[in-house]
């Protein structure tokens, strides 16, 4: 799992590339984006452009994480998931928990 | 996609050759590994892209739950996955671990409102809407799944 991070308009914009599942790729995306919080950004997007897969373990990461940056008064958008990442993420419920985007820059604005 | 479980049911096809016998650490860092060579397999035997990935997913967590609750995350524990193919051409997983099993039916839906924000429960759910006949057996630490 690739990850990087850019931080716009106070917005943490974290790209990622690979497959989101348990093991080394939940590790490192759990521990950026706990850097990300920590730093007080509660800000955040993530681009899936790149991210064929997520699994349950991918998916309880995002809803933690969504939950817990909702509770300080941030967010946590998702911008262009795969086909099978929303489909995989409608079939559990949590879809619509998520706010998604066509692109960076729409997600970065819409914080505004 | 649907799926039906039988707790302590007999399977049919229980003696269908391997394609693929593999065995692997109860590791979390081991299971991409494992999916990884199920799915080069599946593109092997040219099993479509869409099928292919949600057996590739419904392996991941049935590997996932064999990991975390049938070995501990002890990695001196052994998960065993096979690959196999029916005569109907249907694709057949079986995932095996060494711990006491489970009660699949006393898994609570995911779906549920109390749920939606939990971080784990969610693997068995989605074996089942992904893949279309699914068997718990030997008291729930051996998984049988079909992909017709």
């Amino acid at each position: 799992m690739d990850i990087s991070v850019r931080k716009r308009s106070q917005v943490q914009l974290i790209q990622l590339r690979g497959q989101l599942r348990m093991g080394p790729a939940v590790d490192e995306l759990r521990q950026t984006i706990e850097e990300v919080l920590g730093n007080g950004d509660t800000r955040i997007v993530l681009n899936l452009a790149e991210v064929p897969m997520i699994d349950s373990s991918g998916i309880g990461l995002l809803v933690r994480f969504l939950a817990s940056t909702k509770q300080r008064g941030g967010n946590i958008k998702l911008v262009q998931p795969s086909k099978f990442a929303v489909q995989t993420l409608r079939l559990v419920g949590v879809l619509n928990l998520f706010e998604i985007f066509d692109g960076d820059d729409q997600a970065v604005e819409s914080f505004a | 996609m649907s799926a039906e479980s039988n707790a302590g049911g007999k399977s049919p096809n229980t003696d269908l050759p391997n394609l693929l016998d593999l065995r692997m650490p109860g590791d979390p860092a081991a299971i991409s590994g494992v999916t990884d060579a199920i799915t080069a397999s599946l593109t092997e035997l040219e099993v479509p892209e869409e099928k292919r990935m949600e057996i590739a997913l419904a392996v991941q967590e049935a590997l996932a739950n064999a990991v975390i609750h049938g070995c501990n995350s002890d990695p001196s524990q052994e998960v065993r996955c096979r690959l196999q193919r029916d005569p109907m051409g249907r694709i057949v997983i079986i995932v095996t671990d060494p711990g006491p099993g489970f009660r699949p039916e006393a898994i609570s839906d995911p779906k549920r409102t109390e749920n939606l924000y939990q971080d784990h429960g969610r693997g068995v759910y989605l074996i089942r809407q992904l893949m279309d006949e699914v068997h718990f057996e030997n008291g729930g630490n051996q998984i049988r799944m079909w992909k017709y």
